[in-house]
């Protein structure tokens, strides 16, 4: 697979962004997966604190967008503690003799996945999960009718790979959802910077421990390309019928693109 | 490991077929001569993480 080199021209010192800092691109994988490591436990209600309960919303939108129906085949990338995922099942089945529905958990990080797979168990839904890098995806081409990665793309260090694999097990007809932080609405600007790397970080340090991993988030959300810039990546990884919605002015974008 | 997941498995490197060697727990490709380890039921589809194979067990 062709990885575009992401900002040196040296082919063997490619570098990328993890949050403000420059790294090298073999670094970012590890980085990323030591925050989600430290974050794993505490990801769900830093979720709820963070967002005063909005991702649950977003969530829900996602689902609700996708069109999936009963017996449709949904990949979850990203799906950490699984929160799509059961939503999904509830949409289009886990997989039984009369309903081939089905809906397969994913994530790169195994502390992530453990935590998803332990809640789908305790909420007696079958959704397999395997661990995998959304630039190397394990499935076959025109697998599923949906695709959706949640809060995931961000922190992917080849994100025009990651969208063309995407597309690639995608069926034809098939969408792929990115529900990701983007561009806030320019007036609330000030008040987002001030919550983002003045509150933020504090939040993750009294409930996660972890001050860091909550510094990178806010810092991760400002480098991630804006509705726009996402929509060109998107019909350049070969996605027809892209749009956009914002959700809550911007603080989170809902991206739909369709496989042509 | 679910059953339905392996009937769709591919291996991530060359998108060939995967073998799954129960009593191992691993899911192998011949083609990428790589083993993929299962891990308390959970696939673990990643290049870093998979064992090279010896040559007579892509060979055979």
């Amino acid at each position: 697979m062709q990885n575009k080199p992401q900002t040196s021209e040296h082919s063997d010192h490619h570098t990328t962004h993890f949050g403000f800092e420059t790294v090298a691109e073999h670094e970012k994988q590890k980085k990323v997966g030591e925050v989600f490591h430290s974050v794993a436990q505490k990801y769900d209600i830093m979720n709820d604190v963070m967002s005063a309960g909005l991702h649950r919303i977003w969530k829900r939108f996602t689902v609700d967008v996708s069109g999936v129906g009963q017996g449709d085949k949904v990949l979850d990338i990203a799906g950490g503690s699984g929160d799509l995922s059961k939503l999904f099942a509830k949409k289009v089945g886990t997989q039984s003799a009369h309903n081939p529905g089905q809906v397969i958990l994913t994530d790169i990080n195994a502390s992530m996945l453990g935590v998803g797979r332990d809640r789908m168990i305790d909420a007696g839904l079958t959704i397999p999960a395997a661990q995998c890098n959304a630039e190397f995806l394990p499935f076959a081409d025109n697998s599923f009718n949906c695709v959706t990665v949640a809060f995931g793309l961000r922190n992917m260090t080849h994100k025009e790979a990651a969208l063309k694999e995407m597309q690639r097990v995608l069926k034809p007809g098939g969408r792929l959802l990115v529900l990701e932080f983007s561009k806030v609405w320019q007036p609330l600007e000030k008040l987002y910077d001030s919550y983002s790397f003045k509150l933020l970080p504090k939040l993750g340090k009294w409930i996660a421990k972890d001050e860091p991993s909550y510094r990178y988030l806010a810092e991760s959300i400002r480098m991630h390309p804006d509705q726009e810039t996402l929509k060109t990546m998107m019909h350049e990884a070969g996605f027809g019928k892209v749009d956009y919605y914002n959700l809550t002015a911007g603080v989170v974008a809902l991206h739909k693109g369709v496989k042509v | 490991m679910n059953p339905k997941l392996l009937e769709i498995l591919v291996c991530p490197v060359t998108k060939g077929p995967l073998v799954y060697d129960k009593q191992k727990q691993e899911l192998i490709s011949k083609n990428a001569r790589l083993a993929y380890p299962v891990r308390d039921g959970i696939p673990v589809m990643l290049e870093d993480e998979a064992r090279r194979l010896e040559e007579h067990e892509y060979s055979e």
